[in-house]
């Protein structure tokens, strides 16, 4: 095997005094820097990188979920099962939100096998209610990582050249039963340009290591279940696209049209109840609109603002997107218009919104 | 009837473009803007009347810039009992006395101090959505439109954020259009679940505001109201502006064209052509005599 940049392991790094964090005020209470501690953390997500890179917006993703035995184990309430697909629904529905031409499959494995729960599909409704029922299944046997990925290489091999091809495992287990040597495959999904990243519920497991550094993934170990979200949040943004390999064909033809009750294929007049979809007849991809303007905000990603104390500001105390009074210490400013807004709008305008409420009245937008 | 402390909020949206309502005030004068914002507060009045919990606020979107007429900073910050000056001595709840003065007092500041530069007759709605969008955050809020003047082509890809995030958020937008259709309108309607309607008679303004759009989500279910508009969801290609059905894609930058070329105007990814695969002639193995 290659070298790989040995990471120094907890045990091996030097002692960590965190209750040096913690910090009492006069009164000796903590609320002073547990407020502190929660900005931060709403603050970190908002930093994230906002470079101009390319991302790849249609995307295939299949996610693997480890069906076996340990996932009975009751670390997480009411046990890793029900908790990973309660999860996971959530996880479908934003991604969709996000990705709307994008389309997602399911995989369970136990019992040493693989078994596909939905094919690759944009309709979220179906891996939803695919997952309610996932609920009920029974957790037995050993998984098979090479049984798994096999499967959806199957499918994800035949994908246009410009689209994605992505795997995320959630794998509890310490074990994998394979038939063939993983190290082999794993030079298959490099070469087919596969992306695996692996979400593990228990402990650090090296296969999965090599599995991800090899096909360029990410691979965490959760700690608890707000992390587990975090990590699965984390999947919903679009990948960087791989600039090394030109597109064979990333033209696509697609349509718009519609009429009331349905939409008709304008080529072959097909009809269909929902978008997107890929029309059957002609194999035209037909979408609307709507679903190519909400990956935009990903294209023209807002700038984060600064962050200033409340008292060096001069003007007026009001935040000019919601007219409150600026009661928090910090307040936010936008680098292009200058205007102030308090911390809830400015994590409602970098979450959700993705345009500054002031600078749209100057913009020219494309 | 909702919960006895559920606030719940109307912002309304007034497109006060100076030269539209110019232009309005010479073809119809028994239709001015001051009769139109008549209109606003009669509906602004019945909605806080519903209800205690009820919340108002009004935002006049204007060409360069929007501003809230109600509630203004200057009330925020004042007194807020014992204002002499705001009872109207006929026994009308103080609060709607207020309220009218403040958009009254608030829309003349607006109108006289205002400048623009240019001659747009296009008024910039989507900056007012947005800002209606973080006022109305912690409660149940809906937004009205009433929209006089033209779409702007340059804030399609604001509007269209502005209308997902309160498609996220579960916050209505209904639009009540004066004078020309708006697509941009419709779609937003369409996609938030609020309605959409083009007065026939502007001097009515008032009738329908309180027919259609006062009564709540709820309410609304046990209303026969106006049938849903056919949307256009074509998109524009980015070379000519048309509206296409079929067309290109570029999968990188998602820009739409109506012909297919070899590089993308937008992103500059240069795309290969997928050539018919080429079949190499299968050499036959001879077989050997065992």
């Amino acid at each position: 095997m290659d070298e790989e940049p040995e990471r120094a392991k907890r045990w091996e790094g030097g002692y960590e005094r965190t209750w040096e964090v913690l910090k009492e005020d006069e009164s000796g209470s903590l609320k002073a820097t547990v407020e502190e501690i929660l900005f931060q953390s709403k603050r970190r997500r908002v930093i994230e990188s906002h470079e101009q890179v390319r991302l790849g917006m249609m995307r295939h993703l299949y996610v693997v979920i480890d069906c076996s035995r340990s996932m009975d184990d009751q670390d997480l309430k009411p046990n890793r099962l029900t908790s990973s697909l309660k999860l996971l629904e959530a996880f479908v529905g934003e991604y969709f939100d996000q990705n709307p031409i994008s389309q997602v499959g399911i995989i369970t494995t136990k019992n040493k096998r693989a078994e596909k729960l939905t094919d690759l599909s944009g309709n979220p409704k179906k891996h939803i209610d695919a997952l309610k029922k996932a609920v009920d299944s029974v957790c037995a046997g050993e998984p098979s990582l090479y049984n798994s990925l096999n499967l959806a290489v199957q499918s994800l091999k035949h994908m246009p050249g410009h689209t994605s091809r992505e795997i995320l495992i959630i794998l509890s287990s310490l074990t994998t039963c394979d038939p063939a040597n993983i190290y082999e495959l794993i030079k298959t999904l490099k070469s087919l340009k596969v992306r695996v990243s692996v979400i593990g519920l228990s402990a650090e497991v090296r296969v999965c290591t090599v599995l991800t550094r090899e096909t360029g993934g990410l691979y965490h170990v959760i700690l608890d279940e707000s992390h587990f979200k975090e990590l699965l949040m984390m999947h919903v943004k679009p990948p960087p696209f791989d600039l090394e390999t030109p597109s064979t064909t990333p033209f696509l033809e697609t349509q718009i049209c519609l009429s009331l009750g349905g939409y008709f294929c304008p080529q072959c007049h097909a009809k269909y109840t929902e978008l997107p979809v890929e029309c059957k007849v002609c194999g035209l991809t037909l979408v609307s609109a709507p679903h190519l303007a909400r990956s935009f905000h990903h294209l023209f990603p807002l700038q984060a603002f600064t962050e200033n104390s409340v008292e060096e500001h001069q003007g007026d105390r009001f935040c000019q997107a919601c007219q409150g009074e600026l009661k928090d210490k910090t307040i936010f400013t936008c680098t292009s218009c200058q205007s102030v807004f308090c911390m809830e709008c400015d994590l409602f305008i970098h979450d959700s919104l993705h345009c500054c409420p002031c600078c749209i009245h100057s913009q020219i937008g494309p | 009837m909702c919960a006895d402390d559920e606030v719940s909020l109307l912002v309304i949206v007034v497109d006060v473009n100076p030269i539209w309502w110019g232009q309005q005030a010479q073809r119809e004068p028994e239709f001015t803007l001051s009769k139109c914002l008549d209109a606003v507060m009669v509906v602004g009045n019945s909605h806080m009347a519903m209800a205690r919990t009820n919340k108002l606020a009004v935002i006049a979107s204007h060409c360069q810039d929007s501003h809230f007429l109600f509630p203004s900073k200057s009330w925020r910050g004042a007194d807020n009992g014992g204002d002499d000056a705001s009872s109207s001595g006929d026994g009308k709840y103080e609060l709607l006395s207020v309220a009218n003065n403040l958009i009254a007092e608030e829309i003349r500041n607006v109108m006289s101090k205002s400048e623009y530069k240019g001659n747009s007759t296009e008024t910039l709605l989507a900056g007012s959505l947005a800002k209606a969008l973080c006022s109305g955050q912690e409660m149940k809020s809906r937004i009205l439109v009433i929209k006089a003047a033209e779409d702007c082509a340059r804030q399609y890809m604001n509007f269209m954020n502005v209308i997902f995030a309160a498609q996220k958020q579960n916050i209505l937008i209904d639009a009540c259009v004066l004078d020309s259709d708006s697509g941009l309108l419709q779609q937003a309607c369409d996609i938030t679940g609020g309605l959409y309607l083009k007065i026939p008679q502007k001097v009515a303004l008032g009738q329908y505001l309180l027919w259609v759009f006062l009564p709540d989500l709820e309410q609304r279910s046990q209303l026969v109201l106006p049938p849903p508009a056919h949307v256009d969801y074509r998109a524009a290609c980015f070379c000519h502006r048309n509206l296409i059905e079929i067309g290109y894609v570029c999968s990188v930058c998602l820009s739409i064209f109506c012909n297919f070329s070899p590089i993308c105007t937008t992103c500059e990814t240069a795309f290969k052509i997928q050539l018919p695969q080429m079949v190499k002639p299968k050499k036959k193995k001879l077989k050997q005599p065992t």
